[in-house]
């Protein structure tokens, strides 16, 4: 599968390039353009014990020494219009993500093709938009806050999917419905604590609708995903050995819990947005329904209201995340050694710690600077309930804070 | 010398708020069925909700660089970043393209005169009727 998408994307950058002497046939079409987005982010926090990061496909994340890796990032675009109906589109976003660099940060290359008036179809890679940000989630110029909710958008590691997605649109009068369905193969690559790593494959299927009414959005997203990657650890052979379960009483029926290999994760989503010009609102809430242990059943929202001062916007945001995790008792080995003791803490946190308990408030401001650059500064709050900070890097004390201060400055562009 | 200089600075300052209050024009090839657009036709256009004129044909919008704020407030009542950032979300999620943006009015007039499904704007002053149609006047 890998090696058949390489080969597809391949032969569209060689499709681009050769696209790239006729520009200058006709003004018109072929028509290429290079564009693109990018942000200088720096974030700190008050506390060494959780780092802060975007979400879980990061690597590094920002303690109170403060980070630059988690917001910065550098999008580049090419645009291809063949004809009026046939379009190629490539976009490689560097970033911290996990895995192979090339890869992993190749968010879209696909065509699009339009065979008839509010009728696209595109084959390729495309972003995966299981919420209303997920697919430009990337671009801070395109949205208000410093960076998508973290209650909300930090869970999901699946960034992008390769296959082909059908959009309808419909002309309600004044308005627009866009019902949109896919049909894909998912593939992200997710670190785990203590320098591990799950990569999670999946063919995916999903359907969206999004309403737009005067300055009113608003979007139901259903996403399903079955999993069929598997995953091997040293620590896991380790507990294969015959001898483990003597030692180790029942540790071996630990080991399923790992695998993301034929288990099923569902997406709903429901979403609304508001803007005037001079207010917005945004707010969304989600449910994630996943028979994979280490990434629970989770329940998510959030709230946003902003007020447009001229090139100054305020804005306020609430969010929340609560999953519904739940504990697996996982016994003392019972030789004393420090070897095993490390082994069950590292099997009892991946297992008892994954949970998502977050709530956090934030205020910030974005100043539109110049027309394609705007700067922004955001404080957040965030409470986290017991055992809930999986969406930070903890160090091994366990003994994480219960409330962080996180601040953050940015600089987003388009050119 | 200095009532000169502030005669100067007046009528500089006058030309510029006649400048920014001057009336566009949206205007279209002659050889296109389409001979007027309402102003929600020609913003589901420009904000690419539709990639098609009423009659059923292509739309080519086109935006002119020097009046692309001026023609956008006039056409939503929103100030340019906010339709820059509008086209960031819709391009970088591979929904679609903004307008081509030319450089100059000669290119805009002669695009406009030789594509049948071109639309762009220029200040109605500017409008050579032997060349473009008239569709809509934006105030």
């Amino acid at each position: 599968m890998q090696r058949f998408m390489k080969v597809i994307f391949i032969s569209m950058f060689i499709m681009h390039l050769s696209c790239l002497g006729k520009v200058f046939a006709d003004e018109i079409a072929p028509r290429v353009s290079i564009s693109g987005f990018g942000t200088f982010g720096f974030v700190t926090t008050d506390s060494d014990r959780l780092a802060f990061t975007r979400d879980r496909t990061q690597t590094q994340g920002a303690s109170a020494s403060g980070g630059i890796t988690n917001d910065s990032r550098l999008g580049l675009q090419l645009d291809v219009d063949l004809t009026n109906a046939i379009h190629l589109t490539t976009q490689f976003v560097a970033r911290d993500h996990a895995g192979d660099f090339l890869e992993q940060n190749l968010e879209w290359a696909f065509l699009r093709w339009t065979p008839q008036q509010d009728l696209d179809l595109r084959f390729g890679r495309m972003g995966a938009d299981l919420f209303a940000l997920s697919d430009y989630r990337n671009v801070g110029y395109a949205y208000t806050w410093v960076r998508p909710p973290h209650e909300f958008y930090a869970n999901v590691p699946m960034y992008h999917y390769d296959g082909l997605d059908i959009t309808k649109k419909f002309h309600l009068g004044e308005d627009l419905l866009s019902i949109k369905v896919a049909g894909a193969y998912t593939y992200n690559e997710v670190p785990l604590e203590d320098n591990l790593r799950v990569n999670l494959g999946a063919p995916a299927t999903g359907v969206n609708m999004v309403y737009e009414s005067g300055n009113w959005r608003a979007r139901f997203s259903y996403s399903f995903l079955h999993l069929v990657t598997d995953y091997t650890s040293p620590a896991i052979e380790q507990l294969r050995d015959p001898l483990a379960n003597i030692i180790f009483p029942d540790v071996q029926k630990f080991i399923p819990y790992y695998s993301p290999k034929n288990t099923d994760i569902n997406f709903f989503s429901l979403g609304a947005a508001f803007d005037d010009g001079t207010w917005l609102m945004q707010a969304e809430t989600s449910y994630t329904h996943s028979k994979y242990k280490l990434f629970a059943d989770t329940a998510s929202g959030y709230l946003s209201l902003g007020r447009r001062f001229d090139k100054l916007t305020l804005y306020a945001l609430y969010g929340i995340a609560y999953s519904f995790d739940q504990h697996a008792n996982v016994p003392k080995p019972i030789v004393d050694l420090p070897e095993l003791d490390a082994l069950y803490q590292t099997i009892d946190r991946s297992l008892n710690s994954n949970g998502v308990h977050e709530q956090s408030i934030s205020i910030g401001l974005r100043w539109d600077v110049l027309p394609k650059v705007a700067l922004k500064t955001e404080w957040s709050h965030y409470w986290f309930g017991n055992n809930g900070t999986r969406l930070w890097l903890r160090d091994t004390s366990g003994d994480w804070p219960e409330q962080i201060n996180l601040w953050s400055l940015s600089m987003d562009f388009i050119f | 010398m200095p009532m000169k200089k502030l005669i100067q600075t007046l009528l500089l300052f006058f030309l510029f708020s006649l400048q920014v209050r001057a009336e566009l024009a949206v205007i279209g090839n002659l050889n296109s069925p389409v001979t007027s657009l309402s102003k929600q036709e020609v913003q589901d256009i420009f904000m690419g909700r539709t990639r098609s004129l009423p009659n059923g044909n292509f739309a080519l919008p086109l935006d002119f660089q020097e009046l692309r704020a001026d023609f956008y407030t006039k056409l939503t009542a929103r100030p340019i970043e906010q339709i820059n950032a509008y086209w960031a979300r819709i391009m970088f999620s591979g929904q679609g393209s903004p307008p081509m943006t030319l450089p100059d009015e000669q290119a805009v007039l002669k695009t406009v005169s030789e594509n049948k499904g071109a639309l762009a704007y220029v200040d109605s002053k500017r409008v050579n009727p032997k060349l473009v149609r008239v569709l809509l006047i934006l105030e």
